[in-house]
């Protein structure tokens, strides 16, 4: 029995006759000689009536000063996939097709219990292979599982996977059951070179590697979330990315060495983030790993992620994400970090307190704990840190295979930018890509300038230097 | 100062790659290079003289970042001396050194986890390790240290990460030929 797993997105899902378009791709796999088992999504994007965003604001709307625990948080997330896969167990059932809805638990997906991002631990496909034996298209539950029965939760708790979770479902369904392939429907026609609401002549790839799309989406695009690509790729699943609104042949993802695959120094153009970049001036290279550490425990005690972080002799910048900032801004400013000396300095002190210092407005910690100081001043240097903010900054990214094996990616980039007036704060790389820290407000012109050097200057017809 | 308990170490997954960080990757022989831009009116103009030159002479730099008054990057080695000839001839002022190693720590989804740069950061402070130059993406975080140390690092963030010695990978810096 050949085994094709298709996962609908929301919107593949959201009303009847699209739900219709989306039956259709699966009787039609079933008519090619697959057995096919269906992954939806809940219905619809934020503001349709079963939404994930909805019914979490069903919750949330009871008190917004008390937030839903955890569990019951997952409990009512895992409803909008529940719905759906009804439903669109229905739609096949009511044009004549054997379907059979499953919850995630139903289904086998055994998860830790890390509540609103769980981890896949297991998948006991069995049930699922007895249905497919017997005729049945099983439609499961995108985005959710169960944990094993515990004191805690004798039964087992419903929990949800996170971001991207559906296509979580169904890679690590199509890789528990050997699945022939994992197909991803959605609203555009597979994996794009750049953003099509940014730039309208970004092509759809006919072929990229299972590196390359986890790349592109950690980088920020949402055609497939990593995690399924990453799935696919350690247990060698051919996926495919198609749309289904149309019948064009989407994008295959595979590995290197497939037949066919293309060797391509540059896969596509992405953005993501709305970030803050901080800057602090620690004027002391024999302290600065002190005071550095004591920022970053900072960081982590609060649960603010870091990135993009720089060093340089007397400077320490990083990027938080701007919906973090007001926590790193407050921790932040006015923290003081003492630093012991072992012998009195030539000034006769002992210690030195560095205290950070927001600018003017920003700074009200400082201007309360900085008096406080002056009664130690005798014995111990009191050392500003000032600290600098860029606000509304993104990253726009060239995912290009090889990067650190071939020169002349990152100069391209740097050229481009800087011919069209678009300052670079700073960059970083992998081995998959080059990334620049920009404003916001240039993001559009960024994406389209970058897009146009890789792919519109009589390159390949299917991505950037064949 | 309380820190949460950190998703530290990988948890057996049959499906999904594990949380926290799996491994550890070593690359020997990494020279790194300090370029003094000067100040802002043609920073951005010396950049792109940098890049270019270096692009010419097909040495592919990585770990690039931008300074108010100047331009670091790391490079392989063995591309030191072609990069540092033809960086003599934009007139630039260049600091170079080849003593060097990169260890980076890898983890999924490194950007969901907090704390991992503290952890980093408290592990080569233990092993006397100064970190000179870091970069950080979503699957790693990548530390330029002096080569002498490498050994005491490696040392320092295995039992940090409680991760064997089996997780420790060495690689390199594969060149190729296309331009």
């Amino acid at each position: 029995m050949k085994i094709l797993v298709q996962k609908f997105g929301g919107t593949s899902v959201d009303r009847h006759e699209h739900r219709v378009l989306a039956a259709r791709k699966v009787i039609q796999a079933q008519e090619a000689g697959f057995a096919p088992v269906v992954v939806v999504s809940a219905i619809g994007r934020a503001g349709a009536p079963y939404a994930t965003d909805t019914l979490v604001k069903v919750l949330k709307d009871i008190d917004p000063q008390v937030p839903p625990a955890p569990r019951e948080m997952d409990m009512m997330m895992a409803c909008g996939e529940i719905i759906s896969t009804v439903v669109f167990a229905h739609t096949l059932q009511t044009i004549g097709y054997n379907a059979i809805a499953l919850s995630g638990g139903q289904a086998g997906i055994i998860t830790d219990p890390e509540f609103g991002n769980a981890r896949i631990l297991e998948i006991r496909p069995h049930y699922i292979h007895k249905l497919l034996e017997q005729g049945y298209i099983p439609v499961v539950c995108g985005f959710q599982g169960i944990t094993e029965p515990t004191d805690e939760y004798e039964h087992g708790a419903i929990t949800t996977l996170g971001r991207g979770g559906s296509d979580t479902t169904a890679s690590a369904l199509g890789a528990a059951l050997n699945a022939a392939g994992v197909e991803i429907y959605t609203d555009v026609d597979g994996v794009k070179t750049a953003d099509p609401d940014l730039v309208p002549a970004a092509r759809t790839l006919d072929i990229c590697t299972y590196q390359e799309v986890a790349e592109i989406a950690h980088q920020g695009a949402k055609v497939v979330h990593p995690r399924a690509a990453e799935i696919a790729m350690d247990h060698n699943i051919p996926l495919w990315v198609k749309s289904t609104f149309s019948d064009a042949p989407g994008t295959r993802i595979t590995g290197y060495g497939a037949p066919n695959a293309i060797t391509r120094r540059v896969t596509g153009i992405t953005h993501t983030g709305k970030l803050v970049y901080i800057r602090l001036e620690i004027d002391s290279a024999d302290h600065k790993p002190t005071v550095e550490r004591e920022v970053y425990r900072m960081m982590a005690t609060a649960g603010v992620s870091i990135f993009l972080l720089t060093f340089s002799e007397s400077a320490l910048s990083f990027c938080v994400p701007r919906s973090q900032y007001p926590v790193a801004r407050d921790l932040l400013d006015g923290m003081v970090v003492p630093v012991e000396l072992n012998k009195a300095d030539h000034e006769g002190k002992l210690a030195y307190y560095y205290i950070f210092k927001f600018s003017e407005g920003l700074d009200l910690a400082y201007r309360v704990q900085r008096p406080l100081l002056t009664a130690v001043e005798k014995r111990v240097r009191i050392v500003d840190v000032p600290a600098s903010v860029v606000e509304n900054c993104t990253i726009v990214s060239v995912i290009a295979s090889r990067y650190r094996k071939v020169p002349g990616v990152m100069v391209r980039i740097m050229r481009a930018l800087t011919d069209a007036r678009i300052p670079v704060y700073q960059t970083a790389d992998t081995e998959m890509s080059v990334s620049c820290l920009i404003s916001e407000s240039e993001i559009q012109r960024a994406v389209r300038i970058l897009h146009a050097e890789f792919f519109e200057k009589g390159f390949g017809s299917n991505g950037g230097d064949e | 100062m309380d820190v949460p308990e950190l998703t530290s170490t990988a948890s057996k997954v049959s499906f999904e790659r594990g949380r926290g960080v799996s491994g550890l990757t070593v690359i020997r022989d990494v020279a790194h290079l300090v370029i003094q831009t000067g100040g802002e009116s043609d920073r951005s103009d010396k950049i792109l003289q940098v890049l270019s030159s270096l692009a010419s002479v097909n040495v592919p730099v990585f770990l690039i970042k931008l300074h108010r008054t100047h331009v670091t990057m790391a490079l392989a080695g063995r591309d030191l001396q072609r990069a540092h000839e033809v960086l003599e001839t934009t007139g630039l002022e260049v600091t170079a050194r080849r003593d060097l190693a990169l260890v980076a720590i890898r983890a999924a989804s490194m950007r969901d986890l907090h704390g991992v740069i503290m952890m980093i950061a408290d592990a080569l402070f233990e092993a006397g390790a100064q970190i000179l130059e870091v970069g950080d993406s979503h699957d790693s975080v990548q530390c330029l240290l002096e080569a002498n140390k490498i050994a005491d690092a490696v040392k320092c963030l295995l039992s940090k990460f409680n991760l064997g010695a089996g997780r420790v990978q060495e690689s390199s810096i594969e060149a190729e030929d296309e331009a």
